[in-house]
């Protein structure tokens, strides 16, 4: 017999600060919005710095990390290393977030400090990946997807450290050329890797699709990790502007034959029911597409909005909705697997989409959803009431989030 | 001794939580026999290999097997040759799925 995995579901007490910590901070990161002022936005700007770690620390990073210790046996087929670290990783990472948030936004002193703390919870992280990847025998373009964002994860928070230590005055360095390295090692390198990755694996599992070719996949994976070793040498070497437009311009490319493998896995699902999940992962792809427009129209005019409008689309649209709508699988399954599998032949057991929580999912769908529209515009328009209402939207729907969340995880 | 719709009729008790129809109907048990002695073995694939409901959905079969008085050994053998898709399920599932 040919066996797949084990440990498929880690005990839930072990994943649940994850979430719990994560959909707190996707209140949290919405509620900072109302202190931006859409008129003078500026990627160095330290409360847009603080409101980005906030976001992709404490949201995408956590629910991340938290989901990597269910899926990550799903997706290499073999059981963790020691899966008990990940009992260390979410109170460092919640520590050190907030200390670098107060560091970007008070004190740059405690940067360092946060830096160090998060770095920690990240190598803990990226070791024990690593070590169970070491028990992997052939690795699949899935595996390697894993892989390679971990190898940039590390990267990425090495520069972050650096750049921490340049804020805070203990080094020289130049932070603004450190800056697209480290952005472009984490949100290029990990979490869109990660995305490209995993998504081939969950969205044929839920949508019943066979049939389709990972080719797209490779080669957006390939493209993606040439793009962030270019930009990161052209932050250490200093090449002409045109290396890094080509660095830029691989990424994009990537992203959209990523969109094309997406694609293709929708058109051969056979299961077409269109559930929370479907429905965020669609919006997930949608804001792809028009953060690439943006960006591409960006690059034709020069006007540094569309690029913010198309970045704010990638994190809040393609990041957050992808994120939102796994946790609509992820909670269930654990919750089910640990209090009803052990009950099944013995009683009547619930089904997995009884378990969602149907008018506060919907409600955060919609709140959400409008959020980003309407903050996208107000990007574009520099508009500091219509960003505010954007923001309002997107606190309702945060809220109608952590309701659906604590739904889930106390189901009975 | 059991037929294989005598078996397929005991494995129809074992539900997918995550689409809601039995293993039967999906299409998943490929074939099922038992020998005069009561040893039973079942060939079943998944829908994806990297189904986290492995080892549970092969450990229900097992049970829902033995839960016929005669059986005395159950044999889950899981296969990805031929690779499940939508057509090897019921009308019934694929209609409600919208195949």
């Amino acid at each position: 017999m040919f066996q797949i995995s084990q440990d498929f579901a880690p005990p839930f007490k072990l994943i649940a600060p994850f979430f719990i910590i994560g959909s707190f901070f996707y209140l949290f990161s919405s509620v900072f919005l109302f202190g931006f002022d859409g008129e003078s936005l500026s990627v160095m700007n330290p409360t847009v710095i603080a409101f980005a770690h906030l976001f992709l620390l404490g949201f995408v990073m956590m629910i991340i990390f938290g989901a990597m210790a269910q899926l990550v046996p799903v997706v290499l087929e073999v059981g963790h290393f020691a899966v008990e670290l990940f009992y260390a990783i979410w109170p460092l990472l919640l520590i050190g977030t907030l200390l670098m948030i107060g560091g970007f936004l008070y004190a740059p002193a405690l940067l360092p400090y946060g830096g160090m703390i998060v770095l920690i919870s990240m190598m803990i992280f990226v070791v024990e990946i690593f070590l169970t990847m070491k028990q992997v025998k052939k690795l699949n373009i899935v595996m390697t997807s894993v892989l390679l964002s971990n190898t940039f994860l590390f990267m990425g928070i090495i520069v972050g450290l650096v750049m921490a230590l340049g804020y805070a005055g203990e080094i020289d360095v130049d932070i603004a050329s450190l800056l697209t390295s480290h952005i472009y090692f984490v949100v290029g390198g990990y979490v869109s890797i990660t995305l490209m990755g995993l998504s081939v694996v969950l969205l044929p599992m839920f949508g019943l699709s066979h049939g389709f070719s990972l080719k797209p996949l490779e080669v957006a994976l390939y493209m993606m990790s040439t793009s962030v070793m270019i930009v990161f040498l052209d932050a250490l070497f200093s090449f002409s502007s045109i290396v890094s437009y080509i660095g830029y311009l691989l990424s994009i490319v990537a992203m959209g034959i990523y969109f094309y493998q997406v694609y293709t896995i929708f058109k051969t699902r056979a299961r077409k029911e269109n559930d929370i999940y479907v429905k965020s992962l669609f919006f997930a792809y949608l804001s792809l597409i028009a953060a690439l427009v943006l960006i591409a129209l960006y690059f034709l005019s020069s006007y540094e909005p569309l690029l913010l409008a198309g970045g704010w689309l990638i994190v809040y649209g393609l990041f957050a909705f992808a994120i939102t709508g796994h946790i609509y699988k992820i909670i269930p399954f654990l919750v089910w697997f640990e209090r009803f599998s052990p009950l099944v032949g013995k009683q009547k057991v619930p089904m997995l989409a009884d378990m969602l929580p149907p008018k506060s999912s919907e409600a955060q769908f919609i709140f959400s959803a409008l959020g980003v529209i309407v903050v996208a515009v107000a990007l574009i328009l520099q508009n500091t009431q219509l960003l505010h209402a954007g923001a309002s939207f997107l606190v309702v729907g945060a809220l109608a989030f952590i309701r659906s969340v604590f739904y889930m995880i106390n189901f009975k | 001794m059991y037929t294989k719709e005598e078996l397929f009729r005991a494995i129809s008790t074992v539900i997918d939580p995550e689409v809601g129809f039995n293993l039967v109907e999906m299409g998943l048990i490929y074939d099922a026999v038992a020998d005069e002695e009561g040893n039973v073995k079942v060939t079943m694939t998944l829908s994806t290999k990297a189904c986290p409901l492995h080892q549970m959905i092969v450990q229900w079969v097992k049970e829902a097997v033995e839960k016929l008085p005669d059986v005395k050994d159950v044999e889950v053998e899981v296969v990805w040759e031929p690779e499940w898709n939508i057509t090897m399920a019921d009308e019934n599932v694929k209609k409600a799925l919208g195949a």
